[in-house]
């Protein structure tokens, strides 16, 4: 398996973590990347941020929990979709992928 | 020492400072007002990435939005000693509400008329102005067993926090 595989695997399995834990959360975009799983979850509960861009919340790789990568994870109010600026290095909203929940 | 490190390296040590006070018996508003800030560096430390050499300032309300990020975090999960989501998840929603209150204390959240531990107010109901030395924070008993159960997760997210 390459490691883009590994990368998409592994947002899929925090993509599906996070929808469970948090009922609220409607949507999970991933935006593809070689090292790192980086993902916006699109959460009615959570308010929109005072400076109109994304902060992720970042966490180093859990082999042992079946996390091999590091990974962003961004919750963002719905409205925020599309509008809010994205982390430098992140690309553009064209580029996200939406994951089946 | 990178951003997420120095955020993490700087709440632990102001943890220390809230246990000393508390040991000291020096009035609770000192305390809490660690207690705020222990929780937003812990925040901030989380939204730093390892390694990264740059800061982008954020808001002092990131705390609540952390422990709702690590709700879906299987390996924080199994750090904090929950083998199972669910009990997990209800475990952070039972937390949510006082950690909600205690993102709030921070003096350019609460204004000049809630109550928070650095700055005088001016109570809505009275109009007079109060003191955070002088005053219970009965919202924030530390007796109170949800506080409790924040502060040992308060702790534990320390101690994992790399």
């Amino acid at each position: 398996m390459g490691n883009k595989d590994v990368i998409k695997r592994q947002a899929e399995k925090l993509a599906k973590a996070n929808r469970e834990a948090e009922p609220t959360i409607s949507d999970v975009y991933w935006f593809p990347h070689d090292e790192e799983v980086r993902l916006i979850e699109l959460d009615s509960a959570v308010p929109r941020s005072p400076d109109n861009r994304v902060h992720p919340f970042h966490f180093r790789p859990a082999p042992s929990q079946g996390l091999p990568a590091p990974s962003g994870v961004a919750l963002i109010s719905p409205d925020e979709f599309r509008q809010a600026e994205l982390p430098e290095d992140w690309g553009t909203w064209d580029q996200a992928e939406k994951l089946a929940g | 020492m990178d951003w997420r490190e120095a955020f993490f390296c700087q709440a632990r040590s102001e943890n220390k400072i809230m246990t000393l006070l508390n040991a000291r018996g020096v009035e609770y508003s000192h305390q809490l007002h660690y207690i705020q800030m222990v929780t937003e560096k812990l925040a901030k430390g989380f939204l730093a990435k390892a390694g990264r050499a740059e800061w982008q300032q954020t808001s002092h309300a990131a705390f609540v939005t952390m422990l709702r990020t690590i709700k879906g975090r299987p390996d924080v999960r199994t750090q904090l000693g929950y083998k199972d989501s669910q009990s997990f998840n209800r475990y952070i929603d039972s937390l949510l509400p006082l950690a909600d209150k205690i993102e709030k204390l921070a003096p350019a959240l609460a204004g000049t008329t809630r109550p928070n531990p650095e700055y005088p107010w001016k109570d809505r109901g009275s109009s007079d102005v109060l003191v955070p030395a002088g005053f219970a924070f009965p919202e924030f008993d530390p007796s109170d067993p949800v506080m409790v159960k924040l502060m040992n997760l308060i702790r534990q997210l320390l101690h994992i926090a790399i």
